[in-house]
């Protein structure tokens, strides 16, 4: 075989790859289409009457926190108040060094509870239980670092008194209805174990109170782009993925997840670094192996606001952690891949993650490493070359303006022209520096993966925009 | 030596730029429909806001009065206007009753309202639809009621809920014998819609039908119904759940009938259900224990606390510490009496939850 020979092989792997993950990413903007707009259909004719009733389910919203003392109470107040007829909040202090528990102590009159702990799911040792004095539908478990985010979760769900079990991240702004929204798929379908729901950015926002007073796009490049990558993720990534009960996964920041069902899983996975999608995978495989009908869905409503990293180190360590993560988590479930009974889970959804999502960075860095080559070497035909370059930065544009379709045809949480401007600018912008470069972070992340790391806390650095209750993060109009 | 892109390539590469093509004019179309919904959400939004400045005066005033309902000047309806009509009327009339309702349903009437809503009952997209048959039913538009029944069948489900919701307000009588015996067949109703459906019916109309349509399902549908029970009379009620506590032996029916226990009748039943095999229904009975429970009864609840379900112990210990005959030191002589760990330690947070530790 000449050299010739391989790169002519070369680029039909290339051509495969690009047309195999635009036409997959294109399908699922149509699927996500329609579904948002059924969804619109009937969620507007159910809001003009929604009224609380007797049955409504319960719900243990479980935040787990960890050195969180500067957002800690302003979350907690706002979680407070929700709107939904019956909720429990959990705190679970994952043995903060600073002062977290000693806040949340004092602030709500936390007092030690008796409690006749069960450890249903595998979690570090619980050191004790608090119960507020102030609101009785309060307590905050306090127990020994287990050294993640999972194993904090757990302890909150051996504690979780009601049937549907809300993981939070202690630093998300809510919005007041969160749980009303969430909660509707398991009104409709029974067999629901799990529920997803979209997370926007904050930065830039106004936050009051813990709660979104004005919603605004940051003025920081990064925390722009991701913007625009948040809708892509959620508008057409999830909702494509959920009306074939693909879902892979939901987000750590905010899911709803069946309490039974998520016991009977073995909880989170205390050494899983993407721990949110392995769970939904090891969901998918109990109730596979079980054989009952279940549904893993997605409400594309806006619930839950977090905060993007905003300097190259936080975004790479982010983007290096969910590339080790979706590795991990699809490895540890590798039997959905090999289930001839996995229906859409395992003939559509994980062969595209798995060469799509895991694999693609390979491919892509290979890709732009294979243009440098050739180019240095003289073998590119500029005008072809050009013209398949156009078609993918193309192709990236079209992606993007379809999500910010579907957010003016849904929430449309921009209001202004200028903001929707930016939005179009950066899904331009974006496809010259960011994607290669996050790429390049994947393809890290992958190789970390293949060595097996391990995974502790995240601590990014925040905008601190709960913290800091008035001030806005720098919005830029 | 540029053959990369080159050799074989030729045929791709047009199909490459004819895609470029595509893909230009698709963003540009994704690019132009945005632009569009955002001026058309501006413009309505103004529109909106001028209309609803106008009309919910004349909806207050129409409230308050009879003679302003029937003589007002009504202002004009543009054609951009008649949906936000139907709307605001809809939203103004859910939220009263009694005479102020009666006068907006005048008031429509005068507006024609019931026209524009049958002109929305003929359009093919179901948000119009549902629209018409929630005015049908706010104006208690009897002259509609067969449509609004056909709808009831309807398989999109909101439409079908907001039918027999609609159904229920035009005529109760006629409508609760239609819809009770589908409930259990319409599950993909709203618990929550149907629960208020039979409230605005009211007690003394389902309670029959309710008792039927469960007595005559098989278990796995009268658990379902039971969940509206407590919607019932409280005498049918109680002879509803007495029936099945008496005559079912499935975890899932006993489980929903002791959480509607609320008289004293079928004590020794419930008393023999804290032994049952399925944890759930021995939970609930120790609940129930504790509500109506004497003292014959406290061994059975002493019994269930070392049970190796924690619900169940928890239960009987909330229970236990509710029995209004034992007083704080029976109490803890108890707790101290235990030799199981778990019984003490659940009795100690029960406990402790009603500030006895």
């Amino acid at each position: 075989m000449t050299l010739q020979d391989i790169v002519l092989s070369g680029q039909w792997v290339f051509l495969a790859y690009f047309v195999g993950i635009n036409v997959g990413y294109l399908l699922q903007n149509v699927v996500a289409a329609f579904g948002i707009r059924r969804y619109l259909q009937t969620a507007e004719q159910y809001e003009a009457e929604s009224v609380f009733s007797s049955l409504d389910i319960p719900i243990s919203v479980v935040v787990p926190a960890f050195n969180e003392s500067a957002s800690i109470i302003t979350s907690v107040k706002a979680m407070l108040q929700l709107e939904y007829p019956q909720y429990e909040l959990i705190v679970v202090n994952d043995g903060s060094t600073d002062d977290t528990l000693e806040k949340l102590v004092e602030e709500f009159r936390m007092q030690a509870f008796p409690e006749a702990y069960r450890a249903r799911v595998p979690c570090a040792e619980v050191r004790g239980i608090y119960k507020s004095t102030r609101q009785s539908n309060l307590r905050v478990v306090d127990k020994v670092n287990g050294g993640s985010k999972a194993d904090a979760s757990n302890a909150g769900i051996n504690v979780a008194r009601y049937p549907l079990v809300c993981v939070v991240d202690a630093d998300s702004v809510l919005q007041p209805d969160a749980l009303r929204r969430v909660v509707q798929p398991y009104l409709e379908n029974p067999t629901t174990v799990a529920v997803g729901g979209t997370v926007r950015i904050s930065n830039g926002c106004t936050v009051r109170q813990g709660f979104l007073e004005k919603v605004a796009l940051p003025s920081n490049y990064l925390a722009l782009v991701q913007v625009v990558e948040y809708l892509r993720a959620f508008l057409f990534g999830r909702m494509g993925w959920s009306p074939i009960n693909g879902l892979l996964i939901i987000s750590g920041a905010f899911g709803l997840f069946h309490k039974e069902t998520l016991v009977e899983a073995g909880g989170y996975n205390p050494d899983a670094v993407g721990e949110d999608m392995e769970l939904v995978l090891r969901l998918h495989r109990l109730m596979k192996a079980k054989r009952q009908p279940y549904r893993i869905t997605f409400v594309p409503d806006p619930v839950c606001w977090t905060d993007a990293p905003t300097s190259l180190r936080d975004l790479k360590s982010q983007r290096v952690r969910w590339q080790h993560g979706l590795g991990q988590a699809l490895a540890l479930n590798k039997s959905l891949i090999t289930n001839a009974r996995g229906g859409a889970v395992s003939w559509v959804a994980i062969p595209f993650y798995l060469v799509f999502e895991l694999f693609g960075p390979i491919v892509e860095v290979a890709g732009y490493l294979f243009i440098i080559i050739c180019a240095l070497m003289g073998w590119i035909a500029w005008p072809q070359a050009g013209i398949f370059l156009g078609l993918a930065i193309g192709l990236g544009i079209l992606l993007s303006t379809s999500a910010i379709m579907l957010e003016e045809l849904s929430f449309h949480m921009y209001p202004r022209f200028r903001q929707l401007a930016l939005l179009y600018l950066i899904a331009i912008v974006e496809n010259f520096g960011f994607r290669q470069l996050t790429a390049f972070w994947r393809l890290q992340g992958l190789i970390r993966w293949f060595r097996g790391g391990k995974h502790k806390w995240e601590t990014l650095t925040r905008s601190a925009n709960l913290a800091d209750e008035t001030k806005p993060a720098g919005p830029v109009n | 030596m540029d053959w990369l892109f080159r050799s074989d390539f030729d045929g791709i590469t047009t199909a490459a730029l004819w895609s470029i093509a595509a893909v230009l004019a698709t963003t540009l179309i994704l690019f132009a429909y945005t632009i569009a919904l955002r001026v058309a959400t501006i413009l309505g939004q103004r529109r909106r806001a001028r209309f609803i400045g106008i009309w919910r005066n004349v909806f207050a005033n129409a409230m308050l009065s009879k003679d302003a309902a029937e003589n007002c000047v009504l202002p004009r309806i543009g054609a951009s206007d008649r949906t936000d009509l139907l709307e605001e009327w809809n939203h103004a009339r859910s939220i009263v009753e009694g005479s102020a309702a009666d006068n907006l349903i005048v008031l429509a009437r005068r507006a024609g309202v019931p026209a524009l809503a049958l002109k929305r009952l003929n359009k093919r997209r179901i948000r119009p639809q549902i629209l018409a048959v929630q005015t049908f039913g706010h104006l208690r538009d009897r002259e509609r009621r067969e449509i609004v029944r056909r709808l009831v069948d309807h398989d999109n489900t909101a439409l079908s809920i907001t039918a027999a919701v609609a159904l229920v307000e035009i005529d109760a009588d006629f409508a609760i014998p239609i819809i009770v015996p589908m409930i259990e067949k319409r599950r993909d109703w709203p618990k929550n819609r149907v629960s208020i459906l039979l409230r605005m019916a009211g007690s003394e109309r389902i309670s029959e039908p309710m008792y039927r349509a469960i007595r005559s399902a098989d278990d796995r549908n009268t658990t379902y119904l039971l969940q509206f029970a407590q919607l019932v009379d409280a005498e049918v009620l109680d002879a509803l759940v007495n029936d099945l506590l008496r005559s079912s032996n499935d975890p899932g029916v006993l489980n929903a009938a002791l959480k509607l226990v609320s008289g004293f009748s079928g004590v020794p039943r419930i008393a023999a259900l804290t032994q049952h095999n399925a944890w759930f229904v021995r939970m609930q009975s120790a609940k129930v224990l504790g509500r109506i429970g004497q003292e014959e009864h406290l061994s059975l609840l002493e019994a269930l606390l070392d049970d190796r379900e924690w619900w169940v112990r928890y239960r009987a210990a909330q229970a236990i510490t509710a029995l209004p005959f034992l007083g704080p030191n029976h109490l803890r002589q108890m707790r101290d009496e235990q030799t199981d760990p778990y019984a003490a330690d659940i009795l100690q947070q029960a406990f402790a939850e009603v500030g006895l530790a």
